[in-house]
């Protein structure tokens, strides 16, 4: 341990120091707001102290490495989640629960899911990947009177340490063989041998399991819509981005430190895994009429044209799935942003009958939310629009027709069911009551402004996408040597 | 008297592994067939320990820490699981007076 | 100064932009000054610019102004790029202008209508896209500024768009023109793939290297860039939606389907009149579709009664003569006679406007009559109007101009006899239309009331181009007769000049004698027919074969019923043969296997844990078969 590593892992120790504040805090007094402020300033230091490092590797034996998409990845998670921290508050403080405990968890998990993408050590992977479910427990069930609410945790959790059990498994597997737990130890292992040994595929399909289950793909994908209609808007939103994100920032370290994209057997379970999670994913979303389901469908089926991309193997595939990550956290974030700003005291507001006619309520509301919808599916003058190009160019590059064939195709049965929420918020509807109470002004401006916020950056990214391909290029320029 | 790894290197390492599988399909086995929450959680800490169980015998085969330090993280994540786990089976228990998971069907299609 | 260039077209869209968002608040003067200002300061601007553009001399005739590059695929790199030479300076010279001066008419005009400020928006964007489409200096802005005018075009046929008739012949306009559209798309998709840009410049340089003379390629792209032209000049087959168009209001006739759009076309031809003069069978084509399309229009104007419709198959006929002057390469002769028809048609288009709203929205003729007297300004603007059409010789500004594309028809390299006689024999044609018209509408007795006299917004334009009729021919007068070329000089470093033939150089007066003979006596049998002796008329109508004729003409050569038979009827039956929509079942029945996929796989998110957990195992199962795979 040297000094500089302390300097290198700042950003996380800030979120644990932040954590450790909180906690101390909530153990003097109660206070929403100072909860609030400390968790947003802790969240905008560690991005200040993720500036301060260049994209250059930075190895943290053995657990740690510090590179470009490392960066590119903390960066990612640090401001997805101090965006969910600033469409919580509203949320929460319209709640009759105790709210203070739930930014400590959303910070553990952040921490969690910050440890996952900088490591290249299985020991470290499953102590990132737990401390980010078992936060994620909590915050699933966090609104603990709620019936549904408890569903969905419970269910997280068997099933989460059901597919962590066989991600160990895997893990004891892999180390049995190659007598390693570092990913690029492993590599080196992988070099060495001409055939795999049985015992090792085995470990490498029992980790796709854990793996899998988190990036919510098909098969292991059944609890998402359970879990996203039982979770609070604003966790609901952390799950579909930063815990998936998480992982698949993982992934790719995973296969590139450990060159795993020459094995066929691999590349064919991912591609199968691909096309069912994009088909599975789109058909199921069709006749959907909860949001909240509808959007969970929607992110199995995007996480099926992430994996497109991350099958092509090469820079352009990890570019792809950087350039697609973002735009699908944005549009995440502003998509579920819009549930939770809808929601009232009692439930959140996850029927399609609760967006009818939206637009002639809540015209600003309902301009960002159909411009979240025109990004998921895929439509010009949006960050997905080019996220989805971006995919489509490097299978194209690649030449996986089948899987570009699937990607059109499954873009088309998506937009139906995108549009359709839309034609809803538009329609003409007689003029609903406004159930809700009123919340003061002061306290929905983080909301609004942070909606605000994305939906610019959805279309300043989807107008002028250059900008960021370029700072994603620069940070994956350390990254990538080995392609 | 030898050395525990030594101890542990009588016995040949597919021992170790059918013995570890075949607790581990145990566990899958709990799993799916039980109905209480809690029964489900012990089921899946079987499985948890079938892989303690193996990482220890190769870590002592390759004479390499790593593997025994991997249990001892093991260990500690999974009791904290267990803990959340149970306040949750807890909260269910209060709310609906079971730990059926069978009843637990109010969120689907 | 040329750095305003840009500003010429931008200002209309601005009017217009502003007018579309704002119209309705704002109040009927504030909406004139923003509509009539803004054209107004374009034609301000086109002066200053066109000064500017003489006094620079011959060095420097062109402003090149690129404003924003639209996009860059693939070396195909079209921009917002404006391009100001001698031939796009006369055509923004009448749009700004004589657009401005309706535009002023249409205030009075249009005062009582409840869709003023739309009006206005419409002709604003309507001026905005012409000068695009003329100023552009790629093919693809211009086919922007082509495809905007339709638009406008359409809009304002169907302005008064509760009476469905007028959206009836707006949709016809708008369909048929789109005939030719097509083909000019095709057009525009060869020249990029033969030359791999569209700007018209490299083309025009390019071009003369790639073909030899009456190569295929050039052959086919001056077709189908003929065929664009031909629907939007509304020339033989494609003139049928003209007529109908006059269902607009009066000023829009008078800019859109009188003045200005409808002579795209020759702007199209003139511009790209490197690649015509490449195919020769093309330049043969534009001619003799020139010269049949004015007779057949001539003969059809002939037999009208309503006011406008007379007007309308007069412009069909008077863009023939452009198109016979182009055939036979009288560049400038053509271009020549655009700018006067432009003042002398929008002269009559406006006098007829102000005839029709002083009687109420009349426009039959027969029910007009002794005009004279009641509406006197409008008399005599209308006289002079039907002066230069009818081609009066040494006073009128068409005798020039269409003296000179007769004797082009004849003298020139690609002339001949025949092209003369038809074009004679429309100027006699022409002669009695109009002057029937003349008679018919302001001698006799009167049978309607005036109820609402024109007043000075209405009046001053209709002198203004009543000047410009008389006055205009006199900057380009033949060589035999003072001899003043300030024209065709101005377009001589853009267009080739044309030679004469020299065995018939000498005889040119006689031409012009014919040519005046023969408009003369043509007005002369109007007035014997329909004032001196009307009983000669009344006599032919007795003849079965007469009012066959008539019959025949008045329909404009059953070409209507032509195309209903041909086009439209089996379309429609072919239509609904298919009403059951044959080709949606495939559509249908992939909607309807998503629908059964979707039930099937949302039993499996059932709720119940187990299943998942099932589902978890039954996955790594699965994986693992397929990673131990060999």
């Amino acid at each position: 341990m040297r000094l500089s590593d302390l300097y290198f892992l700042m950003p996380l120790l800030i979120l644990v120091g932040a954590a450790t504040l909180n906690m101390l805090v909530v153990a003097v007094k109660r206070n929403h707001k100072v909860i609030f402020g400390i968790t947003i300033v802790a969240h905008l230091v560690a991005v200040f102290t993720l500036l301060q490092l260049n994209g250059s590797s930075y190895q943290i034996p053995p657990f740690f490495v510090m590179d470009g998409w490392g960066i590119f990845n903390l960066g990612l998670i640090l401001l997805t989640s101090l965006f969910v921290t600033l469409l919580s508050y509203a949320y929460f403080e319209q709640r009759e629960e105790r709210k203070e405990e739930y930014y400590l968890l959303l910070i553990l998990a952040t921490l969690g899911a910050c440890v996952l993408v900088i490591s290249q050590h299985f020991m470290a992977l499953f102590l990132g990947l737990e401390i980010l479910s078992v936060a994620l427990y909590s915050l699933i069930a966090y609104l603990r009177t709620r019936e549904r609410s408890d569903e969905a945790g419970i269910k997280y959790l068997i099933l989460a340490a059901l597919s962590s059990a066989f991600l160990l498994f895997g893990m004891a597997l892999v180390y049995a063989v190659t007598g390693t737990m570092s990913f690029p130890e492993i590599g080196v292992y992988l070099q060495s041998v001409s055939e795999l040994p049985l015992l090792l595929l085995t470990g490498f399909g029992l980790m796709i399991v854990g793996i899998g289950f988190k990036l919510g793909i098909v098969p292991f994908h059944m609890w998402a819509p359970d879990v996203y209609e039982g979770a609070p808007a604003p966790v609901t939103a952390f799950i579909a981005t930063v815990s998936k994100g998480g992982m698949m920032g993982l992934l790719i370290r995973f296969f590139s430190q450990a060159d795993a994209y020459r094995y066929a057997n691999l590349m064919l379970i991912f591609t199968i895994i691909a096309i069912a999670s994009m088909l599975a994913g789109n058909l199921l979303a069709l006749r959907q009429k909860n949001i909240k389901r509808l959007l969970a469908y929607s992110s199995i089926a995007h996480l099926g044209y992430i994996l497109v991309a991350f099958l092509a193997g090469n820079r352009l595939g990890v570019e792809a799935v950087s350039f697609y990550l973002v735009a699908y956290f944005i549009t995440s974030l502003g998509a579920f942003g819009v549930v939770a700003l809808l929601s009232d005291t009692e439930r959140d507001a996850d029927q399609l009958e609760d967006y009818r006619g939206l637009f002639w309520r809540r015209p600003a509301t309902a301009a960002v939310f159909t411009a979240m919808l025109l990004s998921l599916a895929g439509i010009p003058l949006t960050a997905g629009f080019v996220g989805k190009f971006y995919i489509l160019a490097s299978g194209v590059n690649t030449q996986q027709w089948l899987l570009v064939l699937m990607l059109v195709l499954n873009s088309v049965i998506g937009l139906y069911y995108y549009i359709k929420v839309i034609a809803a918020m538009f329609a003409q509807t007689k003029s609903v009551q406004e159930r809700r109470k009123v919340l003061h002004p002061a306290l929905s401006f983080a909301s609004g402004g942070a909606m605000a916020i994305l939906g610019l950056l959805l279309i300043w990214i989807g107008v002028y996408p250059t900008s960021l391909v370029q700072l994603i290029r620069g940070l994956l320029a350390t990254f990538m040597t080995t392609f | 008297m030898n050395e525990i790894p030594e101890v542990i290197r009588t016995i040949p390492l597919q021992y170790y592994l059918f013995f570890s599988s075949t607790l581990f399909v145990i566990g899958i086995i709990g799993v799916l067939t039980r109905r209480n929450a809690i029964i489900i959680f012990m089921c899946i800490e079987l499985m948890l320990n079938a892989v303690n169980l193996l990482l220890t015998a190769f870590s002592a085969y390759r004479s390499d820490a790593n593997g025994q330090v991997f249990v001892f993280f093991i260990m500690a994540v999974a009791a904290a699981e267990v803990c959340v786990g149970l306040a949750i089976i807890v909260m269910i228990y209060r709310n609906l007076r079971s730990t059926d998971i069978n009843i637990l069907s109010n969120l689907k299609w | 100064m040329e750095n305003l260039l840009w500003l010429v077209p931008a200002l209309p869209f601005a009017g217009a932009l502003i007018l579309i968002i704002t119209g309705t608040r704002l109040s009927r003067p504030l909406v004139s000054l923003i509509g009539v200002g803004s054209v107004g300061v374009s034609a301000l601007l086109t002066l200053i610019l066109g000064s500017q553009f003489l006094s620079a001399g011959p060095t420097e005739p062109v402003y090149q102004q690129v404003v924003w590059q639209w996009f860059s695929v693939e070396g195909f790199n079209p921009g917002i790029a404006f391009h100001l030479d001698a031939l796009s300076m006369v055509f923004i010279f009448v749009i700004t202008f004589v657009g401005f001066l309706i535009h002023l008419y249409s205030t009075a005009y249009m005062a009582d209508d409840d869709g003023f400020a739309r009006f206005f928006a419409y002709l604003n964007l309507f001026v905005g896209s012409m000068l695009v489409l003329v100023l552009a200096d790629n093919l693809v802005l211009l086919y922007l500024g082509w495809e905007g005018v339709g638009l406008c075009s359409y809009l304002l046929i169907g302005f008064w768009y509760k009476e469905p008739a007028n959206g009836y012949a707006a949709r016809k306009a708008f369909i048929i023109t789109r005939v030719g559209d097509t083909a000019l798309a095709i057009g525009l998709f060869m020249l990029f793939q033969l030359f791999g840009t569209l700007h018209i410049q490299t083309i025009a340089t390019e071009a003369p290297q790639t073909w030899a003379v009456g190569s295929q390629a050039a052959t086919i792209i001056a077709f189908l860039l003929l065929g664009g032209a031909v629907g939007k000049s509304g020339q033989l087959p494609l003139q049928t939606w003209l007529p109908d168009a006059m269902a607009g209001p009066t000023p829009v006739s008078a800019l859109i389907h009188a003045a200005t759009m409808v002579t795209a076309g020759v702007y199209l031809i003139t511009r790209m009149h490197v690649i015509f003069e490449l195919a020769p069978t093309a330049m043969l084509t534009v001619a003799i579709i020139g010269a049949v399309t004015l007779l057949i229009a001539g003969c059809a104007a002939l037999a009208q009664s309503d006011l406008k419709r007379v007007l309308a198959y007069s412009t069909i006929s008077q863009i023939g003569y452009m198109f016979l002057a182009l055939g036979v390469g009288a560049w400038s002769a053509g271009i020549f006679h655009f700018m006067i028809h432009a003042f002398f048609k929008a002269l009559l288009f406006l006098s007829a406007g102000a005839i029709i709203i002083s009687l109420h929205h009349e426009q039959n003729m027969f029910r007009m009559g002794g005009l004279r007297k009641l509406l006197p300004a409008v008399f005599w603007t209308f006289l002079i109007g039907s002066a230069s059409l009818a081609a009066l010789p040494l006073i009128t500004a068409g005798f020039y101009s269409k003296d000179q594309i007769l004797w082009y028809a004849m003298a020139g390299e690609r002339g001949n006899t025949w092209l003369y006689l038809a074009g004679l024999l429309g100027a006699f044609i022409t002669a009695i239309y109009t002057f029937r018209m003349v008679f018919i509408t302001f001698y006799g007795a009167p049978k309607s009331h005036v109820t609402h006299p024109p007043g000075p917004i209405i009046t001053v334009p209709l002198i203004i181009l009543a000047v410009l009729s008389l006055l205009g021919g006199f900057i380009e007068l033949p060589h035999n007769f003072g001899h003043v070329v300030l024209f065709s000089d101005f377009l001589t470093p853009l267009l080739p000049a044309i030679h004469a033939n020299d065995a018939l150089g000498t005889s040119e007066w006689i031409f012009q004698l014919v040519a005046a003979i023969i408009s003369l006596s043509g007005v002369y049998l109007a007035y014997v027919f329909y004032l001196q002796k009307p009983a000669l008329q009344a006599n032919m109508e007795q003849s079965s074969l007469f009012r066959a004729v008539h019959r025949f003409w008045y329909s404009g050569w059953g070409f209507d019923k032509l195309y209903d038979t041909l086009f439209v009827r089996p379309y429609v039956f072919l239509a609904r043969i298919n009403k059951n929509d044959i080709i949606d079942k495939i559509y249908a029945a992939l909607a309807a296997i998503a629908q059964v996929l979707n039930r099937s796989l949302a039993q499996t998110q059932s709720g119940i844990l187990r299943w998942y957990m099932m589902g978890v195992v039954v996955g790594a199962l699965l994986i693992i078969t397929l990673s131990l795979l060999p």
